[in-house]
């Protein structure tokens, strides 16, 4: 963590610094971003990373081991993975032998494979009593006993972590002091961070949420009897007007942490409650995302923590007969406890029962071990630690994966047909994301005159975005953007004035509707809704519980009928407004629209990006996407990253609107990009819950492009359902081989549904990132687990457009792929666990239940099934070229040679292939395997709901 | 001839519900493989729905829609009978009755049918479903019972599975903590009902309904003790002050579970059960004033609760507890109808509010409910000290658990010295070593 910033010499300066990081950096819970959960640790090496971090949260850095045992059975993990990962583990040393006969690695891979090591004695005993033949016999395990009785080794301890009073005070088995400060702590931290969820406020939370605190205390708040003196306290500090660090160092001084301690013991203070303890730290640091005025501070919040802390610890104490001084109740506290020697006769019996199978001779061998022998086998065993295991496992399963995926990648190359010179009938820009894979497979499987490209979903159109009924702009671009450009939604002026009545209209419904929500909540307004609207309410229920479809649909259908939106232009291009009504817009520096200029550099770029740089179909789709669905926290963790957790839509159509200027046109074609006058540029939505696409002004389109457009629009719609089809076989609930209609309407249905947890699965299972031209890949069925980034090298130069490519999407694609890592590796504390007892609260985040820690990560059923594996980037360049990349964008190098990502070299002219590890790359070799064929994708998928390899798709290969 | 029919649909309205409840259970445990999740789902289902059919057919036989109306108490003769005591099976018919039973069963068959989507791969799902089938038995069988210790009966059906819907997470510590209070503070409360059974039997010779309407001849004295125990067991189950600390802990089970429970029927019972006794009520005018006192202070107390939450669930739990006070003092006012009616379309609002509390966000979006802080209250504008005051005190819910911890801590105290005397004294006389 030395990079973050110079060092203080205040201890409780240095812990806050270090909470600032180690906190979960998830903002409020409207616009999700997903990130890197452990990003403070990405300039460290992947696995040491990741095992220092789970050291400092007390989480799982990777599977357990039982998670890839059971992988390893059902052939998920192959041998020759296993092998792999440990040769490259263990280097030169694999092939000495050590004890019992096996070389080391043959030792290692019994103790990966075989070897024993539940602490639950007694559940082996009767596992073995049940008759569980491939645990070893009683006798065996007696042998080993005695034989390891009789021998000199070291002692094993199992150490207990003592952070806190608390740990020290449950470890010795009194009360737990956190159960009352928490209650207390959840309620404050979440009046105070209130976005406007509650009717009233918290009295002067202008002031910090220490002063804020405290005066409640100067009101006559009340203290819990479990911390008995806080009242005092607070009056006092009211009092005196100590600062935040002040109350930190009293408390710490009564506690009895001093000097060296402090650091540490702070840390662990601001962790205990990461949730909370987090916002208040993002809040501090991101103050935009923030509403309304007042100053949110990590320390107040460990002040008044603190405070509690050291009450509720004296009283516990106190009633203990024990010690608050923490020195003191630290030594109290036997912290090394040596491992059973059963535990270790237990794993030295089913290693000999493993790997030598014959049972007698297995007695023979623990008897006939030397002490020597028998000390080199503990040095392995230690030196082979439950973590190590894990790792090496960890390797092992992204083996097998990253060996189909670039076997299939190799051999589907000698079938790639010669480029056609004829013109395409369409061509459909994607964003990158993985979802869309399998809309742009079944596109492209209905004929080689429809070609897809893929690219960050905000088309290279960075803007601050209000659309129509929005209250205010917010970004549409990724996070590491800040917009110079803002783009406003704007009625057309013969609309003028439907508009402003609709706009009346809207705001007193959504009044309305607001005040049904606060009303029904006080005493009066309560009884008088109840009374009124209770048997609406009643019919209401039941509607959306029987029909969840219908109702939704009937709803939009009388909107539609009775409040229609009125057609309206994006101002994407300054000085050349379309006819619209005026709007007010948000006062702001940032120009309104792109000049011509910026514009055109735009649209030059991100045809450049993906390589269209000729042979332009006379219809080009860009189809932004986002998701809806209802009842669901973490809906906005489904839209497009590229658009910071937003919709792709509006970025779309500004594109188009600049695309297809004919001032912009003009000067493209003065920078040698000749786009022909009958190529006409659309923009759309696509709804990755409902599998829906909104195209938008459709009423621009010439007249002579509309036959065009129609062929266009019934690939897309044919794509989108077999689409959603090919989704449907990962819901559990659905018929495997459901039909395409019925498939539409099934998430149309899951949509729309309150009861909903999974809408969708968002990008869970993504595994790869290919960067590269589409051929590389077209006709491989990917199982939706790609994000596609096109990417000519022929055409890049300097390898400048690389980079921009890299950049972006390296960060991006790594910080999805890795949230889901961690999710999905420990849901409880990376994850937000299951939804189901979810309760929203402040409108920042949810909580389990009524009063618990704000939950950050991924829910349960947006990972169940993940497979958690470092993203596979495949990059069509050299390494030459790559390595120029890594030295010129330093994000893009800490991930790729820290190893948070697989990055692997396609040469764009050989196809040969070159894996990134330890520092180098290393020439890799295909296997030989045939793949599967298929004429069409369905044939393959519909097989079953598991991972799919990789398989070649003919009608999309040859047309 | 009707009036068999009559016997028949109530029967299976409180009967079918059961029944699948058991047979889920029984193939829990005989084949487990057979059942699965829309197996579970369908087979409670089917009784739910059965359920409702009942309660139907039971308001048409009441109409007269199968020949003369069936109307007031039907005879099933006696659960058991021990000497001169006896527990009658005896159901009563009325409206308050038929409201009751229809609003239950419709209501927890929607909620059925919502849990079904929702619990999906939820490793609970089989538990879950249980328990809805043995709560809609327990409701069905209050709706109708015609005797106090019938009612009892489907008033612990309603307590258990209750509490172990608020602990159905139990891998989690708070739940489990919540489940017990809950649990705690309706057994202390169920004593109510208990002692109230007994005294009722004992004074008025019978604990059907119909009994109590000769309540009015007993001393005031008794007539008082009767009543006073009977909102007891009502101020326990529908979480009236002082009792109201376990409700915002019941927020801890699954959302539907919510909804149906603390939203929809469970916190009603305790009202219901005061509709069915109301004549005992009317004849106690001293509890019928104290009933009143503690429905309007729970009421202020929670609608001041609400006002200042933050989480969806918990505000939504005060909100509801607010007006279920109100509905208390309108009963003990003698406004049973309209009590009738608050309380049915009450139901009906929280149900619908409770499923959509995970929308919250998607709300604040579209209609801007962040970015439109309601003013200030009144109490504000006239008083702010007092205002800050009554927020310092709504914010830790006036530390009512811990008020009721100190209140039973010597009782606690005292039960656990005995328990060591008993131990000792157990140990001196034992010749096991072990003990």
């Amino acid at each position: 963590m030395s990079h973050g910033g110079t060092e203080s010499d205040d201890p409780i300066e240095r812990a806050i610094q270090r909470a600032h990081l180690l906190l979960p950096d998830q903002g409020p819970i409207g616009v999700f971003v997903h990130h890197n959960t452990m990003h403070a640790f990405q300039h460290l090496p992947f696995h040491e990373g990741v095992q220092k971090g789970a050291e400092l949260l007390g989480t799982r850095p990777y599977l357990d081991l039982h998670e890839f045992r059971a992988a390893y059975e059902r052939g998920r993990i192959d041998q020759y993975g296993l092998d792999e990962s440990i040769g490259n583990t263990l280097g030169e040393r694999a092939h000495e032998v050590v004890a019992l006969g096996l070389t080391r690695a043959a030792l290692w891979r019994v103790l990966m494979v075989h070897g024993i090591d539940e602490d639950a004695l007694q559940g082996l005993e009767f596992a073995r009593a049940m008759g569980d033949s491939s645990l070893p016999s009683e006798q065996l395990v007696t042998d080993a006993l005695d034989r390891i009785a009789r021998a000199p080794r070291h002692v094993v301890t199992d150490p207990v972590v003592l952070l806190r009073h608390r740990d020290a005070l449950v470890a010795l088995g009194v009360d737990d002091p956190d159960v009352a400060v928490h209650a207390e702590l959840v309620r404050l931290c979440s009046v105070f961070l209130d976005h406007g969820q509650a009717l009233s406020r918290m009295p002067h939370r202008d002031m910090g949420f220490l002063n804020a605190v405290d005066r409640l205390f100067e009101t006559g708040s009340s203290e819990p009897r479990a911390c008995k003196g806080v009242t005092a306290d607070m009056r006092r500090i009211v009092e005196s007007g100590m600062s935040a660090r002040d109350v930190m160092r009293e408390a710490l001084n009564g506690l009895g942490v001093h000097g060296d301690d402090i650091e540490s013991f702070l840390l662990s203070t601001a962790l205990a409650l990461p949730g909370w303890a987090g916002m208040f730290s993002r809040l501090e640091r991101h103050p935009e995302e923030h509403e309304g005025e007042r100053t949110v501070a990590l320390a107040d919040l460990l002040a008044v923590r603190l405070v509690y802390d050291r009450r509720a610890a004296e009283q516990v104490a106190q009633k203990y007969h024990l010690s608050t001084d923490w020195t003191v109740l630290r030594a109290r506290v036997i912290t090394k406890h040596a491992r059973d020697l059963r535990q270790d006769a237990w794993l030295l019996a089913s290693i000999v029962h493993s790997a030598h199978s014959n049972g007698s001779d297995s007695a023979r061998r623990i008897v006939a071990m030397s002490d020597a022998e028998l000390v080199a086998y503990f040095a392995e065993v230690d030196a082979l630690p439950r973590l190590l295991r894990r790792q090496v496992w960890q390797e092992a399963y992204e083996s097998r994966y990253r060996r189909q995926i670039l076997d299939g990648i190799a051999t589907l190359r000698p079938e790639i047909p010669a480029p056609s010179a004829a013109r395409p009938a369409g061509q459909f820009v994607f964003c990158i994301d993985e979802r869309e894979e399998s809309v742009r497979r079944a596109i492209e499987e209905q004929g080689s005159q429809f070609t897809t490209f893929g690219v960050a979903g905000f088309f290279g159109v960075a803007i601050d975005y209000r659309g129509l009924d929005d209250y205010e702009a917010a970004a549409y671009c990724p996070v590491v953007v800040t917009p110079a450009h803002e783009v406003v939604e704007a009625p057309l002026s013969k609309e003028r004035t439907w508009y402003a009545q609709r706009a009346g209209l809207r705001s007193q419904w959504n009044a309305a509707a607001r005040g049904v929500h606060a009303q029904s909540r006080t005493l009066t307004g309560g009884a008088g809704i109840s009374l009124l609207l209770g048997p609406i309410a009643g019919l209401l229920a039941a509607a959306r519980i029987v029909a969840p479809r219908g109702t939704l649909a009937l709803r939009d259908k009388i909107g539609k009928r009775f409040v229609p939106r009125p057609s309206t232009r994006v101002l994407a291009l300054r000085d050349r407004f379309p006819d619209v009504a005026p709007v007010g817009h948000t006062p702001s520096a940032k120009p309104l629209g792109f000049s011509l200029d910026e514009a055109t550099d735009r649209v030059f770029g991100l045809l450049n990006n993906i390589g269209l740089v000729q042979t332009f179909a006379p219809i080009v789709v860009i189809l932004g996407h986002g998701s809806t669905s209802l009842n669901n926290p973490h809906e906005s963790a489904h839209d497009c990253g590229a658009c910071g957790g937003r919709r792709g839509g509006a970025n779309a159509r500004v594109f188009v609107e600049m695309a297809n200027h004919s001032e912009v046109r003009a000067a493209l074609a003065k920078r040698g990009l000749r786009i022909p006058d009958d190529t006409w540029f659309v923009g759309a939505l696509h709804d990755t819950a409902d599998d829906s696409v909104r195209y938008s002004d459709l009423e621009l389109l010439p007249e002579q492009r509309s036959d065009a457009f129609g062929l266009a629009a019934a690939v897309l719609d044919r794509a989108r359902k077999l689409s959603a089809a090919e989704r449907c076989r990962r819901f559990d609930d659905t018929p495997l081989g459901i039909d395409p209609e019925s498939a539409l309407r099934h998430v149309q249905g899951r949509a729309s549904h309150l009861a909903q947890p999974r809408p969708e699965y968002g990008h869970c299972t993504n595994a790869i990132a290919v960067v590269g031209r589409r051929r590389l890949t077209r006709g491989l069925h990917l199982d939706r687990r790609p994000f596609l980034i096109s990417y000519d090298p022929d055409i890049d130069q300097d390898e400048k457009i690389l980079e921009r490519i890299l950049a972006a999407v390296g960060p991006v694609g790594a910080g999805i792929n890795l949230e889901y890592y961690f999710s999905s590796v420990d849901n409880e504390k990376y994850g937000c666990g299951t939804k189901l007892p979810h309760n929203v609260t402040g409108l920042i985040g949810v909580m389990a239940g009524h009063q618990g820690d704000l939950r950050t990560g991924l829910p349960l059923q947006m990972v169940e099934i993940h497979e958690p594996m470092r993203l596979l980037l495949i990059v069509e360049a050299t390494p030459a070229a790559l390595l120029t990349v890594a030295g010129r964008q330093a994000e893009v190098a800490e991930l790729v040679v820290n190893e948070w990502v697989q990055l692997v070299s396609v040469h764009p002219d050989s196809g040969e292939m070159q894996v990134f590890r330890a520092g180098a790359f290393h020439s890799y070799t295909p296997g030989t395997q045939p793949l599967h064929r298929v004429k069409f994708s369905p044939e393959w998928h519909t097989q079953g709901r598991e991972h799919l390899p990789p398989a070649l798709v003919e009608a999309a290969l040859h047309g | 001839m009707v009036e068999r029919l009559m016997h028949l649909f109530l029967a299976v309205a409180i009967v079918a519900p059961f029944v699948c409840a058991l047979a889920v259970a029984v193939s829990l445990v005989l084949a487990k493989n057979w059942l699965s999740e829309s197996r579970v789902a369908s087979i409670i289902r089917l009784g739910l729905t059965i359920s409702v059919l009942g309660s139907l057919a039971s308001i048409a036989t009441y109409l007269g829609a199968f020949g003369i109306p069936i109307r007031g108490e039907i005879e099933y003769g006696n659960w058991l009978a021990v000497g001169d005591y006896e527990i009658p099976l005896t159901l009563l018919v009325d409206p308050g009755a038929l409201v009751f039973s229809l609003l239950a069963s419709v209501l927890t068959l929607l909620v059925a049918r919502f849990s079904r989507t929702y619990l999906h791969k939820e490793p609970g799902f089989d538990r879950f479903f249980f328990l809805i089938g043995i709560f809609a038995a327990g409701t069905q069988l209050i709706a109708f019972a015609g005797a106090l210790d019938l009612f009892f009966a489907g008033w612990e059906l309603i307590g258990i599975s209750s509490a172990l819907f608020i602990g159905f997470f139990h891998e989690r510590d708070e739940p489990v903590r919540s489940s017990v209070r809950a649990f705690a503070t309706y057994r202390l409360c169920d004593m109510g009902l208990l002692i109230a059974i007994v005294t009722v039997h004992e004074l008025l010779g019978s604990t059907k309904l119909s009994a109590l309407n000769s309540a009015g001849s007993l001393p005031v004295l008794e007539s008082s003790a009767i009543a006073a125990l009977l909102l007891l067991a009502a101020m326990g189950k529908s979480a009236q002050l002082p009792f109201s600390g376990w409700l915002p802990r019941a927020m801890e089970g699954p959302t539907p579970s919510s909804a149906l429970f603390y939203g929809a029927v469970s916190i009603h019972a305790g009202l219901y059960l005061l509709l069915r006794v109301s004549s005992v009520i009317e004849v106690a005018p001293y509890v019928a004033a104290l009933g009143v006192v503690v429905g309007v202070a729970t009421a202020l107390y929670a609608s001041a609760v609400a006002r200042i939450h933050t989480d969806a669930k918990g505000a939504l739990a005060h909100a509801t507890l607010a007006q279920i006070g109100l509905i208390l003092a309108e009963i003990c006012l003698g406004l049973t109808t309209l009590a009738l009616v608050h309380l049915s379309f009450h139901a009906m609002l929280r149900v619908y509010q409770y499923l959509r509390t995970p929308n919250m966000i998607h709300d604040a979006h579209t209609a801007g409910h962040g970015h439109h802080h309601s003013g200030s209250g009144w109490l504000t504008k006239l008083a702010p000290k007092t205002s800050e005051r009554v927020y310092a005190a709504a914010l830790h819910r006036w530390r009512l658990d811990e008020r009721i911890d100190a209140a039973v801590a010597p009782a606690l105290a005292l039960a656990r010295w005995l328990d060591r005397v008993d131990h000792r004294v157990r140990n001196s006389l034992s010749l096991d070593p072990r003990t």
